[in-house]
Protein backbone atom coordinates (compact mmCIF):
# COMPACT_ATOMS: atom_id res chain seq x y z
CA UNK A 1 0.00 0.00 0.00
CA UNK A 2 2.67 2.50 0.86
CA UNK A 3 4.64 2.03 -2.20
CA UNK A 4 0.83 2.24 -4.59
CA UNK A 5 0.83 5.64 -2.56
CA UNK A 6 4.02 6.60 -2.71
CA UNK A 7 3.97 6.05 -6.73
CA UNK A 8 0.69 7.98 -7.10
CA UNK A 9 2.30 11.03 -5.52
CA UNK A 10 5.79 10.72 -7.65
CA UNK A 11 3.50 10.56 -10.68
CA UNK A 12 1.54 13.41 -9.78
CA UNK A 13 2.87 16.12 -11.48
CA UNK A 14 3.53 13.80 -14.93
CA UNK A 15 -0.21 13.06 -14.73
CA UNK A 16 -1.50 16.69 -14.52
CA UNK A 17 0.78 17.17 -17.02
CA UNK A 18 -0.34 15.11 -19.33
CA UNK A 19 -4.30 15.64 -18.66
CA UNK A 20 -3.49 18.97 -19.01
CA UNK A 21 -2.01 18.84 -22.69
CA UNK A 22 -5.19 15.90 -23.40
CA UNK A 23 -7.40 18.91 -22.38
CA UNK A 24 -5.63 21.12 -24.34
CA UNK A 25 -5.67 18.72 -27.55
CA UNK A 26 -9.00 18.33 -27.30
CA UNK A 27 -9.60 21.73 -27.10
CA UNK A 28 -7.98 22.81 -30.26
CA UNK A 29 -9.09 19.82 -31.66
CA UNK A 30 -13.01 20.48 -31.80
CA UNK A 31 -12.15 24.39 -32.53
CA UNK A 32 -11.34 23.77 -36.12
CA UNK A 33 -15.13 21.91 -36.48
CA UNK A 34 -16.29 25.07 -37.54
CA UNK A 35 -13.77 25.09 -40.71
CA UNK A 36 -14.92 21.21 -41.67
CA UNK A 37 -18.75 21.74 -40.81
CA UNK A 38 -19.11 25.09 -42.33
CA UNK A 39 -20.22 23.40 -45.30
CA UNK A 40 -20.95 24.83 -48.85
CA UNK A 41 -17.50 25.02 -50.40
CA UNK A 42 -15.51 23.54 -47.80
CA UNK A 43 -17.16 20.31 -47.48
CA UNK A 44 -16.58 20.43 -51.11
CA UNK A 45 -13.15 20.56 -51.30
CA UNK A 46 -12.80 17.71 -48.82
CA UNK A 47 -15.14 15.24 -50.70
CA UNK A 48 -13.28 16.22 -54.00
CA UNK A 49 -9.90 15.45 -52.79
CA UNK A 50 -8.76 12.16 -53.87
CA UNK A 51 -8.81 9.10 -51.30
CA UNK A 52 -4.80 8.86 -50.89
CA UNK A 53 -4.52 12.89 -49.98
CA UNK A 54 -8.07 11.76 -47.31
CA UNK A 55 -6.15 8.81 -45.90
CA UNK A 56 -3.18 10.92 -45.07
CA UNK A 57 -5.49 14.16 -44.04
CA UNK A 58 -7.15 11.85 -41.34
CA UNK A 59 -10.13 11.84 -43.11
CA UNK A 60 -10.32 8.68 -44.77
CA UNK A 61 -13.82 7.90 -45.88
CA UNK A 62 -15.27 10.17 -43.10
CA UNK A 63 -17.66 12.60 -43.46
CA UNK A 64 -16.04 15.06 -41.41
CA UNK A 65 -18.63 17.53 -41.63
CA UNK A 66 -20.46 15.69 -39.12
CA UNK A 67 -19.32 15.69 -35.60
CA UNK A 68 -19.31 11.92 -35.11
CA UNK A 69 -17.23 11.54 -38.38
CA UNK A 70 -15.20 14.92 -37.05
CA UNK A 71 -14.44 12.99 -33.96
CA UNK A 72 -12.98 9.83 -35.62
CA UNK A 73 -10.34 11.89 -37.56
CA UNK A 74 -9.79 13.75 -34.29
CA UNK A 75 -9.38 10.90 -32.42
CA UNK A 76 -6.37 8.77 -33.36
CA UNK A 77 -4.12 11.67 -32.23
CA UNK A 78 -5.78 11.69 -28.72
CA UNK A 79 -5.33 7.70 -28.96
CA UNK A 80 -1.51 8.11 -30.15
CA UNK A 81 -0.74 11.09 -27.18
CA UNK A 82 -2.77 8.60 -24.46
CA UNK A 83 -0.72 5.92 -25.82
CA UNK A 84 2.81 6.76 -25.73
CA UNK A 85 1.93 8.26 -21.81
CA UNK A 86 1.05 4.67 -21.30
CA UNK A 87 4.35 3.04 -22.86
CA UNK A 88 6.40 5.72 -21.22
CA UNK A 89 4.42 4.95 -18.31
CA UNK A 90 4.72 1.17 -18.13
CA UNK A 91 8.15 1.40 -18.79
CA UNK A 92 9.63 3.63 -16.22
CA UNK A 93 7.51 2.66 -13.22
CA UNK A 94 9.64 -0.37 -12.95
CA UNK A 95 12.73 0.73 -14.54
CA UNK A 96 13.05 4.21 -12.98
CA UNK A 97 14.67 2.19 -9.65
CA UNK A 98 17.27 1.00 -12.12
CA UNK A 99 17.58 4.31 -13.48
CA UNK A 100 17.83 6.48 -10.13
CA UNK A 101 20.06 3.59 -8.71
CA UNK A 102 16.93 3.48 -5.81
CA UNK A 103 16.89 -0.30 -6.39
CA UNK A 104 18.89 -1.34 -2.90
CA UNK A 105 16.48 1.37 -1.07
CA UNK A 106 13.49 -0.90 -2.19
CA UNK A 107 14.26 -4.63 -2.68
CA UNK A 108 15.98 -4.53 1.05
CA UNK A 109 12.46 -4.12 2.21
CA UNK A 110 10.70 -6.61 3.87
CA UNK A 111 8.70 -6.81 0.66
CA UNK A 112 8.67 -9.35 -2.29
CA UNK A 113 9.20 -8.28 -5.84
CA UNK A 114 6.18 -9.71 -6.58
CA UNK A 115 4.44 -7.20 -4.02
CA UNK A 116 6.65 -4.14 -5.09
CA UNK A 117 5.59 -4.60 -9.12
CA UNK A 118 1.15 -4.83 -8.24
CA UNK A 119 1.77 -1.98 -6.35
CA UNK A 120 3.51 0.00 -8.96
CA UNK A 121 1.72 -1.86 -12.08
CA UNK A 122 -1.97 -0.63 -9.72
CA UNK A 123 -0.45 3.00 -9.26
CA UNK A 124 0.05 3.45 -12.74
CA UNK A 125 -3.37 2.30 -13.91
CA UNK A 126 -5.01 4.54 -12.10
CA UNK A 127 -3.27 7.22 -13.58
CA UNK A 128 -3.97 5.58 -17.16
CA UNK A 129 -7.15 5.75 -16.16
CA UNK A 130 -7.19 9.18 -15.19
CA UNK A 131 -6.21 9.94 -18.78
CA UNK A 132 -8.58 8.05 -19.99
CA UNK A 133 -11.39 9.72 -18.16
CA UNK A 134 -9.86 13.45 -18.36
CA UNK A 135 -9.91 12.56 -21.96
CA UNK A 136 -13.53 11.21 -21.88
CA UNK A 137 -14.59 14.48 -19.97
CA UNK A 138 -13.44 17.16 -21.98
CA UNK A 139 -14.03 15.55 -25.40
CA UNK A 140 -18.34 15.36 -24.42
CA UNK A 141 -18.05 19.10 -22.75
CA UNK A 142 -16.54 20.02 -25.92
CA UNK A 143 -18.55 17.82 -28.44
CA UNK A 144 -21.43 19.09 -26.67
CA UNK A 145 -20.16 22.62 -27.42
CA UNK A 146 -19.95 22.40 -30.89
CA UNK A 147 -22.20 19.75 -31.50
CA UNK A 148 -25.50 21.15 -33.73
CA UNK A 149 -26.15 17.67 -35.48
CA UNK A 150 -27.23 14.26 -33.34
CA UNK A 151 -26.01 13.33 -30.12
CA UNK A 152 -22.70 11.38 -30.28
CA UNK A 153 -22.27 10.31 -26.52
CA UNK A 154 -22.80 6.69 -27.11
CA UNK A 155 -20.37 6.77 -30.53
CA UNK A 156 -17.51 8.68 -27.61
CA UNK A 157 -17.71 6.21 -24.67
CA UNK A 158 -17.03 3.66 -27.51
CA UNK A 159 -13.51 5.56 -28.91
CA UNK A 160 -12.46 6.17 -25.42
CA UNK A 161 -12.83 1.69 -24.69
CA UNK A 162 -11.32 1.07 -27.49
CA UNK A 163 -8.40 4.19 -26.41
CA UNK A 164 -8.20 2.45 -22.85
CA UNK A 165 -7.50 -1.07 -24.50
CA UNK A 166 -4.85 0.45 -26.23
CA UNK A 167 -3.30 2.29 -23.43
CA UNK A 168 -3.32 -1.09 -21.40
CA UNK A 169 -1.76 -3.02 -24.51
CA UNK A 170 1.12 -0.17 -24.62
CA UNK A 171 1.44 0.05 -21.06
CA UNK A 172 1.64 -3.76 -20.41
CA UNK A 173 4.54 -4.01 -23.38
CA UNK A 174 6.44 -1.25 -21.48
CA UNK A 175 6.20 -2.70 -18.23
CA UNK A 176 6.99 -5.85 -20.46
CA UNK A 177 10.23 -4.59 -22.12
CA UNK A 178 11.58 -2.79 -18.68
CA UNK A 179 11.21 -6.02 -16.84
CA UNK A 180 12.66 -8.30 -19.92
CA UNK A 181 15.66 -6.19 -21.07
CA UNK A 182 19.24 -5.93 -19.58
CA UNK A 183 19.05 -2.34 -20.16
CA UNK A 184 16.04 -1.11 -18.87
CA UNK A 185 16.63 2.39 -18.87
CA UNK A 186 16.41 2.17 -22.94
CA UNK A 187 12.97 0.12 -22.80
CA UNK A 188 11.10 3.69 -22.82
CA UNK A 189 12.38 4.75 -26.24
CA UNK A 190 12.07 0.59 -27.54
CA UNK A 191 8.98 0.71 -26.43
CA UNK A 192 7.68 4.55 -27.99
CA UNK A 193 9.60 3.04 -31.10
CA UNK A 194 7.10 0.10 -31.38
CA UNK A 195 4.39 2.72 -30.82
CA UNK A 196 5.19 4.86 -33.58
CA UNK A 197 6.12 2.05 -35.83
CA UNK A 198 2.51 0.62 -34.59
CA UNK A 199 0.82 4.12 -36.06
CA UNK A 200 2.61 4.20 -39.50
CA UNK A 201 1.66 1.11 -40.38
CA UNK A 202 -1.95 1.95 -39.20
CA UNK A 203 -1.95 4.88 -41.83
CA UNK A 204 0.21 2.63 -44.53
CA UNK A 205 -2.67 -0.35 -44.50
CA UNK A 206 -5.22 3.01 -44.75
CA UNK A 207 -4.25 3.52 -48.10
CA UNK A 208 -4.31 0.40 -49.52
CA UNK A 209 -6.29 -2.88 -48.32
CA UNK A 210 -3.38 -5.41 -49.02
CA UNK A 211 -1.83 -5.08 -46.77
CA UNK A 212 -4.52 -5.60 -44.20
CA UNK A 213 -2.19 -8.15 -42.75
CA UNK A 214 0.27 -6.00 -41.37
CA UNK A 215 -2.84 -4.52 -38.67
CA UNK A 216 -2.23 -7.49 -36.41
CA UNK A 217 1.36 -5.29 -35.56
CA UNK A 218 -0.50 -2.05 -34.79
CA UNK A 219 -3.42 -2.02 -32.05
CA UNK A 220 -4.51 1.15 -33.61
CA UNK A 221 -6.11 -0.86 -35.89
CA UNK A 222 -7.77 -3.24 -33.80
CA UNK A 223 -10.75 -1.59 -33.67
CA UNK A 224 -12.82 -0.18 -36.19
CA UNK A 225 -13.49 3.62 -36.34
CA UNK A 226 -15.59 2.98 -39.12
CA UNK A 227 -18.05 0.70 -37.31
CA UNK A 228 -17.81 3.11 -34.50
CA UNK A 229 -18.89 6.09 -36.46
CA UNK A 230 -21.79 3.90 -37.49
CA UNK A 231 -22.93 2.86 -34.09
CA UNK A 232 -21.80 -0.81 -34.28
CA UNK A 233 -20.41 -2.09 -31.01
CA UNK A 234 -16.88 -2.89 -30.60
CA UNK A 235 -15.65 -6.68 -31.53
CA UNK A 236 -15.85 -8.59 -28.42
CA UNK A 237 -13.43 -11.36 -29.74
CA UNK A 238 -10.68 -8.06 -30.30
CA UNK A 239 -11.34 -7.40 -27.12
CA UNK A 240 -11.09 -10.47 -25.20
CA UNK A 241 -7.69 -11.04 -27.56
CA UNK A 242 -6.04 -7.65 -26.71
CA UNK A 243 -6.89 -8.71 -23.00
CA UNK A 244 -5.26 -11.63 -23.50
CA UNK A 245 -2.47 -9.85 -25.07
CA UNK A 246 -2.25 -7.71 -22.19
CA UNK A 247 -2.28 -10.28 -19.54
CA UNK A 248 0.32 -11.87 -21.57
CA UNK A 249 3.04 -9.37 -21.30
CA UNK A 250 1.67 -8.80 -17.70
CA UNK A 251 2.40 -12.26 -16.78
CA UNK A 252 5.97 -11.94 -18.59
CA UNK A 253 6.35 -8.67 -16.65
CA UNK A 254 6.22 -10.27 -13.29
CA UNK A 255 8.08 -13.40 -14.55
CA UNK A 256 11.08 -11.38 -15.75
CA UNK A 257 11.22 -8.89 -13.23
CA UNK A 258 11.51 -11.74 -10.15
CA UNK A 259 13.70 -13.58 -12.16
CA UNK A 260 16.28 -11.39 -13.34
CA UNK A 261 19.28 -10.05 -11.45
CA UNK A 262 19.05 -5.92 -10.80
CA UNK A 263 21.52 -3.67 -11.92
CA UNK A 264 22.70 -1.43 -9.06
CA UNK B 1 23.16 -19.85 16.13
CA UNK B 2 24.01 -18.05 12.81
CA UNK B 3 22.48 -15.19 11.58
CA UNK B 4 24.40 -14.97 8.25
CA UNK B 5 25.10 -18.79 6.52
CA UNK B 6 26.57 -18.09 2.92
CA UNK B 7 27.54 -21.68 1.57
CA UNK B 8 29.44 -22.40 -1.52
CA UNK B 9 28.38 -18.85 -3.19
CA UNK B 10 29.16 -18.42 -6.18
CA UNK B 11 27.98 -15.70 -8.67
CA UNK B 12 29.26 -15.49 -12.36
CA UNK B 13 28.41 -12.43 -14.51
CA UNK B 14 28.14 -13.33 -17.71
CA UNK B 15 31.84 -13.44 -18.60
CA UNK B 16 33.35 -11.57 -15.65
CA UNK B 17 34.65 -12.97 -12.33
CA UNK B 18 31.92 -11.90 -9.37
CA UNK B 19 32.66 -14.51 -6.21
CA UNK B 20 34.25 -18.05 -6.10
CA UNK B 21 32.60 -20.60 -3.25
CA UNK B 22 32.12 -18.77 -0.69
CA UNK B 23 31.90 -19.69 2.82
CA UNK B 24 31.20 -17.50 5.17
CA UNK B 25 28.96 -18.00 8.70
CA UNK B 26 28.34 -14.87 10.88
CA UNK B 27 27.10 -15.59 15.04
CA UNK B 28 24.21 -14.00 16.70
CA UNK B 29 25.40 -10.68 18.32
CA UNK B 30 28.94 -10.25 16.80
CA UNK B 31 30.67 -7.68 14.87
CA UNK B 32 32.30 -9.39 11.65
CA UNK B 33 34.09 -7.34 9.79
CA UNK B 34 34.43 -8.49 5.36
CA UNK B 35 37.68 -6.79 4.28
CA UNK B 36 38.89 -6.70 0.61
CA UNK B 37 40.12 -4.19 -1.61
CA UNK B 38 38.18 -2.45 -4.33
CA UNK B 39 36.15 -4.53 -6.72
CA UNK B 40 37.14 -8.09 -4.90
CA UNK B 41 33.57 -9.28 -4.53
CA UNK B 42 32.00 -7.63 -1.07
CA UNK B 43 29.20 -5.92 -2.79
CA UNK B 44 28.40 -8.89 -4.53
CA UNK B 45 28.46 -10.85 -1.66
CA UNK B 46 25.92 -8.71 0.41
CA UNK B 47 23.89 -8.01 -2.67
CA UNK B 48 23.58 -12.05 -3.21
CA UNK B 49 22.95 -12.39 0.40
CA UNK B 50 20.09 -9.76 0.44
CA UNK B 51 18.13 -10.90 -2.69
CA UNK B 52 18.76 -8.56 -5.29
CA UNK B 53 20.94 -10.77 -7.83
CA UNK B 54 21.02 -14.49 -7.84
CA UNK B 55 23.74 -17.10 -7.00
CA UNK B 56 25.39 -18.79 -9.91
CA UNK B 57 25.25 -21.66 -7.60
CA UNK B 58 25.87 -21.74 -3.34
CA UNK B 59 23.02 -20.30 -1.20
CA UNK B 60 22.94 -17.49 1.46
CA UNK B 61 20.85 -16.59 4.02
CA UNK B 62 19.79 -14.73 6.75
CA UNK B 63 18.25 -15.82 9.98
CA UNK B 64 18.06 -19.15 8.50
CA UNK B 65 16.05 -18.07 5.33
CA UNK B 66 17.05 -17.53 1.56
CA UNK B 67 15.63 -13.35 1.20
CA UNK B 68 14.28 -14.46 -2.26
CA UNK B 69 11.81 -17.11 -0.79
CA UNK B 70 10.79 -15.22 2.89
CA UNK B 71 11.04 -11.47 1.87
CA UNK B 72 9.60 -11.45 5.07
CA UNK B 73 13.06 -12.20 7.07
CA UNK B 74 13.93 -8.53 5.73
CA UNK B 75 12.31 -7.00 8.33
CA UNK B 76 14.49 -7.26 10.86
CA UNK B 77 17.54 -5.79 8.56
CA UNK B 78 19.26 -3.01 8.52
CA UNK B 79 21.38 -2.42 5.31
CA UNK B 80 23.75 0.77 4.01
CA UNK B 81 24.52 0.31 1.07
CA UNK B 82 27.90 1.58 -0.35
CA UNK B 83 26.52 4.56 -2.73
CA UNK B 84 23.50 5.59 -1.43
CA UNK B 85 20.60 6.98 -3.88
CA UNK B 86 17.48 7.74 -2.83
CA UNK B 87 14.54 9.46 -4.66
CA UNK B 88 15.77 13.25 -5.22
CA UNK B 89 13.01 14.97 -4.77
CA UNK B 90 11.71 13.95 -1.29
CA UNK B 91 12.41 15.89 1.65
CA UNK B 92 14.84 13.48 3.66
CA UNK B 93 11.84 13.20 6.39
CA UNK B 94 9.60 11.76 4.21
CA UNK B 95 11.72 9.44 2.67
CA UNK B 96 12.81 8.41 6.55
CA UNK B 97 8.97 7.75 6.51
CA UNK B 98 8.55 6.17 3.56
CA UNK B 99 11.19 3.61 4.84
CA UNK B 100 9.63 3.31 8.36
CA UNK B 101 6.43 2.46 6.65
CA UNK B 102 7.81 -1.21 5.60
CA UNK B 103 7.87 -1.78 8.93
CA UNK B 104 5.45 -2.97 11.43
CA UNK B 105 6.40 -0.36 13.91
CA UNK B 106 6.60 3.09 15.06
CA UNK B 107 9.83 4.50 14.23
CA UNK B 108 8.79 8.49 14.52
CA UNK B 109 11.11 8.68 17.78
CA UNK B 110 13.76 6.92 16.78
CA UNK B 111 13.92 8.79 13.58
CA UNK B 112 14.24 11.91 15.85
CA UNK B 113 17.03 10.63 18.25
CA UNK B 114 19.05 9.32 15.05
CA UNK B 115 18.90 12.78 13.27
CA UNK B 116 19.94 14.44 16.43
CA UNK B 117 23.24 12.39 16.70
CA UNK B 118 24.00 12.01 12.79
CA UNK B 119 23.31 15.94 13.29
CA UNK B 120 20.89 15.76 10.09
CA UNK B 121 18.29 18.15 9.07
CA UNK B 122 14.85 16.24 8.33
CA UNK B 123 13.16 19.15 6.00
CA UNK B 124 15.89 19.16 3.52
CA UNK B 125 15.48 18.49 0.22
CA UNK B 126 17.46 14.89 -0.52
CA UNK B 127 18.31 16.78 -4.04
CA UNK B 128 19.97 19.17 -1.96
CA UNK B 129 22.03 17.29 0.22
CA UNK B 130 25.80 16.71 0.01
CA UNK B 131 27.44 13.53 -0.43
CA UNK B 132 28.34 12.77 3.21
CA UNK B 133 25.04 13.85 4.54
CA UNK B 134 23.16 11.36 1.95
CA UNK B 135 25.58 8.92 3.95
CA UNK B 136 23.74 10.28 7.14
CA UNK B 137 20.04 9.92 5.37
CA UNK B 138 21.25 6.08 4.99
CA UNK B 139 22.85 5.63 8.56
CA UNK B 140 19.36 7.18 10.28
CA UNK B 141 17.50 4.59 7.25
CA UNK B 142 19.68 2.03 8.18
CA UNK B 143 18.85 2.00 11.60
CA UNK B 144 15.43 3.39 12.25
CA UNK B 145 13.24 0.22 12.93
CA UNK B 146 15.85 -1.41 15.24
CA UNK B 147 17.35 -4.07 12.88
CA UNK B 148 18.40 -7.05 14.88
CA UNK B 149 20.85 -7.59 11.78
CA UNK B 150 23.01 -4.53 10.60
CA UNK B 151 24.82 -4.88 7.18
CA UNK B 152 27.23 -2.27 6.73
CA UNK B 153 28.95 -1.87 3.07
CA UNK B 154 31.88 0.71 3.16
CA UNK B 155 29.76 2.66 5.70
CA UNK B 156 32.13 5.75 6.11
CA UNK B 157 32.96 6.87 2.95
CA UNK B 158 32.42 10.33 3.01
CA UNK B 159 31.78 11.25 6.24
CA UNK B 160 34.40 13.16 8.55
CA UNK B 161 35.99 11.68 11.41
CA UNK B 162 33.95 13.38 14.09
CA UNK B 163 31.03 12.02 11.98
CA UNK B 164 32.73 8.35 11.19
CA UNK B 165 33.56 8.58 15.55
CA UNK B 166 29.89 9.14 16.20
CA UNK B 167 28.94 6.78 13.60
CA UNK B 168 31.31 3.50 15.16
CA UNK B 169 29.52 4.63 18.66
CA UNK B 170 26.22 4.61 17.28
CA UNK B 171 27.32 1.01 15.87
CA UNK B 172 28.65 -0.30 19.29
CA UNK B 173 25.40 0.60 21.13
CA UNK B 174 23.57 -1.41 18.46
CA UNK B 175 25.62 -3.92 19.31
CA UNK B 176 25.33 -3.81 22.84
CA UNK B 177 22.20 -4.08 22.75
CA UNK B 178 22.07 -7.53 20.63
CA UNK B 179 22.03 -6.33 17.03
CA UNK B 180 24.78 -8.83 14.76
CA UNK B 181 26.59 -6.01 12.66
CA UNK B 182 28.34 -7.85 9.60
CA UNK B 183 31.05 -4.12 8.13
CA UNK B 184 32.18 -4.57 5.35
CA UNK B 185 35.16 -2.33 4.39
CA UNK B 186 38.15 -1.85 2.75
CA UNK B 187 40.08 0.03 5.43
CA UNK B 188 41.78 -2.32 7.74
CA UNK B 189 41.94 -0.53 10.71
CA UNK B 190 38.41 0.87 11.20
CA UNK B 191 37.56 -2.71 10.99
CA UNK B 192 40.05 -3.78 14.05
CA UNK B 193 38.09 -1.25 15.99
CA UNK B 194 35.34 -3.34 16.65
CA UNK B 195 35.06 -6.15 14.90
CA UNK B 196 35.43 -9.90 16.34
CA UNK B 197 36.26 -11.55 13.19
CA UNK B 198 37.00 -10.66 10.07
CA UNK B 199 37.06 -12.15 6.68
CA UNK B 200 39.51 -11.36 3.92
CA UNK B 201 38.65 -11.68 0.48
CA UNK B 202 40.08 -10.78 -3.27
CA UNK B 203 39.65 -11.55 -6.43
CA UNK B 204 36.05 -13.22 -5.34
CA UNK B 205 37.92 -15.79 -3.18
CA UNK B 206 37.83 -15.36 0.68
CA UNK B 207 41.78 -16.07 1.56
CA UNK B 208 41.48 -15.87 5.59
CA UNK B 209 39.35 -15.85 8.23
CA UNK B 210 40.25 -14.81 11.60
CA UNK B 211 39.79 -13.69 14.79
CA UNK B 212 40.16 -10.35 15.11
CA UNK B 213 42.65 -11.36 18.27
CA UNK B 214 44.69 -13.11 16.60
CA UNK B 215 45.18 -10.15 14.25
CA UNK B 216 45.63 -7.80 17.10
CA UNK B 217 48.49 -9.90 18.38
CA UNK B 218 50.18 -9.85 14.94
CA UNK B 219 49.35 -5.99 14.03
CA UNK B 220 50.90 -5.45 10.61
CA UNK B 221 53.33 -2.29 10.41
CA UNK B 222 54.63 -0.78 7.50
CA UNK B 223 58.08 0.44 8.69
CA UNK B 224 60.35 2.33 7.44
CA UNK B 225 64.16 3.24 8.51
CA UNK B 226 66.66 5.80 7.54
CA UNK B 227 70.42 4.64 9.35
CA UNK B 228 73.34 6.28 9.80
CA UNK B 229 75.41 3.55 8.24
CA UNK B 230 74.96 0.92 5.53
CA UNK B 231 71.87 -1.77 6.30
CA UNK B 232 72.00 -5.37 5.17
CA UNK B 233 69.26 -7.43 4.06
CA UNK B 234 69.76 -10.23 7.00
CA UNK B 235 70.20 -7.66 10.19
CA UNK B 236 66.73 -8.48 11.87
CA UNK B 237 66.80 -12.40 12.23
CA UNK B 238 63.26 -12.49 13.87
CA UNK B 239 59.84 -13.91 12.24
CA UNK B 240 57.61 -11.94 10.94
CA UNK B 241 59.22 -9.76 8.48
CA UNK B 242 58.39 -9.42 4.53
CA UNK B 243 59.05 -7.50 1.28
CA UNK B 244 62.08 -6.11 2.88
CA UNK B 245 64.00 -4.06 0.68
CA UNK B 246 67.10 -2.69 1.16
CA UNK B 247 68.63 0.32 -0.30
CA UNK B 248 72.04 1.00 0.90
CA UNK B 249 71.21 2.99 4.78
CA UNK B 250 67.11 2.69 4.05
CA UNK B 251 65.51 -0.17 4.43
CA UNK B 252 61.60 -1.22 4.07
CA UNK B 253 59.48 -4.04 5.03
CA UNK B 254 56.52 -5.30 6.45
CA UNK B 255 56.47 -6.15 10.20
CA UNK B 256 53.68 -9.08 11.91
CA UNK B 257 53.90 -9.83 15.06
CA UNK B 258 54.79 -8.29 18.85
CA UNK B 259 55.76 -4.86 17.95
CA UNK B 260 57.72 -4.47 20.89
CA UNK B 261 60.60 -7.50 19.76
CA UNK B 262 61.16 -5.22 16.41
CA UNK B 263 61.60 -2.07 18.02
CA UNK B 264 63.69 -3.65 20.32
CA UNK B 265 66.12 -4.96 17.57
CA UNK B 266 65.59 -1.00 15.62
CA UNK B 267 66.84 0.56 18.63
CA UNK B 268 70.11 -1.20 18.30
CA UNK B 269 70.58 0.72 15.17
CA UNK B 270 71.59 4.44 15.16
CA UNK B 271 68.40 5.78 13.28
CA UNK B 272 68.59 9.08 10.98
CA UNK B 273 64.90 8.77 10.85
CA UNK B 274 61.72 6.40 11.22
CA UNK B 275 58.07 6.14 10.10
CA UNK B 276 56.12 3.46 11.11
CA UNK B 277 52.89 3.46 9.41
CA UNK B 278 50.06 1.02 9.13
CA UNK B 279 49.94 -1.10 5.72
CA UNK B 280 48.06 -0.52 3.44
CA UNK B 281 45.44 -3.67 2.39
CA UNK B 282 47.16 -4.34 -0.40
CA UNK B 283 50.12 -4.86 1.12
CA UNK B 284 48.63 -7.03 3.72
CA UNK B 285 47.09 -9.21 1.03
CA UNK B 286 50.72 -9.45 -0.46
CA UNK B 287 51.85 -11.02 2.85
CA UNK B 288 48.93 -13.34 2.79
CA UNK B 289 49.90 -14.42 -1.22
CA UNK B 290 53.51 -14.69 -0.14
CA UNK B 291 52.89 -16.83 2.61
CA UNK B 292 50.93 -18.89 0.95
CA UNK B 293 53.65 -19.71 -2.52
Amino acid sequence: MNIFLRELKANRKALIIWSVCMILFVLSGMGKYTAYSGGGASSEIFNKLPFTMRVLLGIGSFDVSTMSGFYALLFPYLEVTAAIHAALLGSSILAKEERDKTTEFLITRPISRTTIITSKLLAALVNILIINIVTFVSSIIMVSAYNKGNDITSEIILFLLSMLIVQLIFFSLGSFLSAFMKKPKASGSIATSILIGGFAISKVTDLTEHLNILNILSPFKYFSYVDIVEGKPLSLGIIILSLLLVATFTIFTYYFYCKRDLNI
Amino acid sequence: MNVIEIKNLTKNYNKSRGIINVNLNVEQGEVFGFIGPNGAGKSTTIRTLLGLIYPTSGSATIFGKNCIEHPQVRSELGYLPSEVFYYDNMRVMDLLKYSASFYKKDCTKRIQELADIMDLDLKKKIDDLSYGNKKKVGIVQGLLHEPKLIILDEPTSGLDPLMQQKFFDLIAQENQKGATVFFSSHILSEVQKMCSRVAFIKEGKIIKLEKMSTLQENSYKKISIEAKSILTTDMFPIHGISKFEVNENTANFIFKGNINSILKKISEIELRNISIEEPDLEEIFMHYYTKED
